[in-house]
């Protein structure tokens, strides 16, 4: 059954970028920790992906914005992989719905490639000269959410360079996507605030990690346009959701 | 009923201390201002065993120690409540044999909050029944909630009183005046360098680096007190003794400093169990010694695997009975039931959001509980496992009830309206999203001082494990869940 799922999957040639809205699946599939599938079907093409790999994955409770790229990977899951792929919570309910392994084997969990070091280990220190540098971070449809195990990741290279370059002032710039898109047939935007929300929670965040509140300014922007950062994985409508922290000398 | 279960109780205390080790103190009570002094090392009996208590450094002399010593007007003094014998907590055992010997004259009664409610009748029994049957205190805090740095917090959800039983949540007690009274058990406080540890720098719960303690703008590791209102222990001492002592005065700097000493130094652990026997033979590593020289702090997934001390009784040992053989067989058993039985973790904020791990996700007990020797969270904070929240907690009618309701956005599980008997953590933050939530616990000393969970609903490490079999319909066979529960009676 699962090979016969697999050979039909394959035989379709699947869009290299998909978009969509839909209700997520969970597959049982049972690999050791953290090693069950989300599966998601796109309604208006009637293909089912795996979004498994997404940093910060769905709730069967709620509608999910997938986006993603195919990938040349083996169906584990019973769906075309998505990978980079980033899946973002809605408000929409979804009614529950779990699917037995069915034999697909599932991933069983390997640290992602985005993963913080623990404080005890030392980071190498960014060699010098130091000048005006922009750091990303990208965050879920409509949320202000540092996502573990990406934008931790991406925060921590960040105040690592800082901590060695010590700028003279550091911009904080948020964004929000709101110009509304249609998506699988329906108009999405997010709201103005979560740019404010975004840099302030940002602005927190470096404060944290000990940068002077005082060396910091705060900007929003609610019109971005994406941005090619090897950090966003080539994904366009997802690289707008994001704050920069821009260091200045 | 009551009755029988207290004198139940009262005997099996009495059980215990004709069973202590030659090291313990003489009288497993430690009446604040007694002026002993408080050995390097303490055994005392417990529900399954022995207890051990560690005191690095040497024995300490207690008089004038402010820990020891009754600094306020009700009598009581730290220890009162963090007793050695009850692995620095309080049993409700304990708390039960002190009614019998003072006939409720003890400071451990006080009005404030070893009673119900302080409009109750002082002198009836009655009133002292969730500290009698629950090991609970009453909490008191102020609603709405107020910053750590000072200033209101403003809640992003209202709070009605749908239940209460010893009018604690009423008149001057109620949210009307300001007050929401809840009821929790002490935390233990031992074994801190686990507690305080950092491992990482960013707490995944919240999304953000860890927070920053206002006084010496460090990070601080988020694991004390039920509902996080305390970052530090100056911060929690200030609280207690504001509340639990009912001292009018600032406690010194000095004497914080020589509390956080003593506190810093004290480690408690099973030493030995009545059919497994020394915890720490045949090559296990149980017990406080191993707690008190191994680094704190570290993540068991990719270090030391959490309960591998009881590695070594995977292989039986010559010579051991059949009964003791078995026991340790089940230990080992039990560590990897904790560590490998996966299941589904579904609906828990703090854990399946906003983390991003996914609601459902699978994983096992070391999920949360993932810190090499201690079990507490490496990644630390607070989670809702249903414990106080309808409907997965139990009905407990014995305490209040809370009806909130969401003003923004709703509960991401609950859903606008949420029934409680404690919101947790949303009491110190304001945030809808973090009701129910609850710091995790300590898994050190659990045989010396039950009831379990911060308010007591388990009565006895089964308990708790059919709590979470329930919860997250694990599905555990029924030897799994004596492997787990013998597992927990030897930490």
């Amino acid at each position: 059954m699962a090979l016969l799922a697999m050979a039909t999957v394959a035989a379709v040639e699947p869009p290299e970028t998909v978009r969509f809205i839909t209700c997520p699946t969970y597959r049982d599939t049972d690999a050791g920790r953290k090693s069950g599938c989300w599966l998601a079907d796109d309604r208006a093409t009637g293909r089912r992906y795996d979004v498994s790999a997404a940093p910060s994955k769905p709730d069967w409770n709620h509608e999910i914005l997938v986006e993603g790229k195919a990938a040349d990977a083996p169906d584990r899951c019973g769906g075309i992989v998505l990978d980079p792929v980033r899946t973002s919570v809605l408000a929409g309910t979804c009614t529950r719905h779990m699917l037995p392994a069915e034999g697909y084997p599932g991933n069983r969990f390997s640290l992602p490639k985005r993963n913080v070091a623990p404080m005890a280990a030392a980071r190498a220190v960014p060699p010098g000269p130091y000048s005006t540098r922009t750091f990303r971070l990208f965050f879920g449809f409509d949320s202000a959410f540092l996502m573990y195990q990406y934008d931790d990741y991406l925060l921590d290279r960040a105040i690592t360079w800082i901590r060695a370059a010590k700028p003279r002032t550091i911009v904080v710039t948020g964004y929000a996507a709101s110009g509304p898109e249609m998506v699988s047939g329906r108009a999405i935007a997010e709201d103005e605030d979560i740019a404010r929300d975004r840099a302030e929670r940002v602005t927190e965040a470096l404060v944290r990690l000990g940068i002077d509140r005082g060396i910091i300014s705060v900007r929003t922007d609610t019109r971005p346009r994406p941005v090619d950062d090897p950090d966003a994985d080539g994904l366009a409508d997802a690289s707008r959701r994001r704050v920069d922290i821009e260091a200045r000398f | 009923m009551l009755g029988a279960t207290t004198l139940l109780l009262a005997g099996s205390i009495a059980a215990r201390a004709s069973h202590d080790g030659p090291d313990a103190p003489a009288g497993r009570w430690w009446a604040p201002g007694s002026n002993r002094t408080f050995p390097a090392q303490a055994d005392y009996a417990d529900s399954t065993g022995t207890l051990r208590v560690l005191l690095t450094g040497g024995p300490l002399a207690t008089k004038g120690h402010p820990f020891f010593t009754p600094v306020g007007p009700n009598g009581r003094a730290c220890v009162t409540c963090h007793q050695p014998a009850d692995a620095m907590s309080l049993s409700a055992a304990t708390a039960t044999e002190r009614w019998q010997t003072t006939g409720g004259k003890d400071p451990l009664f006080a009005a404030y909050d070893g009673s119900n409610c302080p409009t109750l009748p002082q002198a009836d029994r009655a009133s002292y029944s969730l500290l009698l049957g629950y090991g609970l205190f009453r909490i008191q805090r102020p609603w709405p909630p107020r910053a750590a740095k000072g200033g209101a917090v403003t809640p992003d959800f209202d709070i009605e009183v749908a239940r209460d039983p010893w009018g604690c949540n009423s008149g001057k007690y109620g949210p009307g005046a300001g007050n929401i009274s809840v009821y929790r058990r002490p935390r233990p406080l031992a074994n801190m360098k686990y507690l305080r540890a950092i491992g990482f720098a960013y707490d995944p719960k919240q999304g953000l680096p860890l927070a920053l303690d206002p006084e010496t703008g460090k990070p601080v590791s988020g694991n004390l007190m039920a509902d996080g209102r305390a970052r530090t222990l100056d911060a929690q001492m200030r609280d207690a003794a504001a509340t639990h002592l009912e001292l009018l005065e600032q406690m010194t700097p000095a004497d914080m400093a020589r509390i956080v000493d003593f506190e810093s130094r004290i480690y408690t652990a099973q030493q030995a169990d009545r059919t497994g026997g020394a915890v720490d033979v045949a090559g296990a590593e149980g017990g406080p010694a191993k707690l008190a020289n191994s680094q704190a702090g570290q993540l068991g997934s990719i270090g030391k695997p959490v309960w591998s001390e009881f590695e070594a009784w995977e292989k039986p040992a010559p010579g051991l009975g059949p009964a003791q053989a078995a026991f340790r067989a089940s230990v080992a058993r039990g560590a990897h039931v904790f560590r490998d039985k996966t299941f589904l973790i579904t609906d828990s904020t703090g854990i399946n959001a906003p983390i991003g791990f996914g609601n459902p996700v699978r994983n096992s007990c070391v999920f949360c509980h993932n810190m090499s020797q201690m079990g507490n969270d490496v990644a630390p904070g607070q989670v809702d496992l249903g414990t106080t929240n309808q409907p997965f907690a139990d009905p407990m009618p014995w305490l209040p009830l809370f009806r909130i309701t969401c003003r923004k956005a709703p509960h991401p599980f609950y859903g606008r309206v949420i029934y409680t008997s404690d919101p947790g953590y949303a009491l110190t933050t304001g945030r809808c999203a973090d009701v129910g939530k609850i710091t995790l616990q300590s898994l050190r000393g659990l045989s010396a001082r039950a009831p379990y969970f911060s308010n007591g609903v388990a009565k006895d490490l089964r308990a708790v494990v059919d709590f979470y079999d329930r919860r997250y319909t694990i599905g555990y066979t029924e030897q799994e869940k004596r492997d787990l529960v013998n597992l927990m009676s030897v930490l």
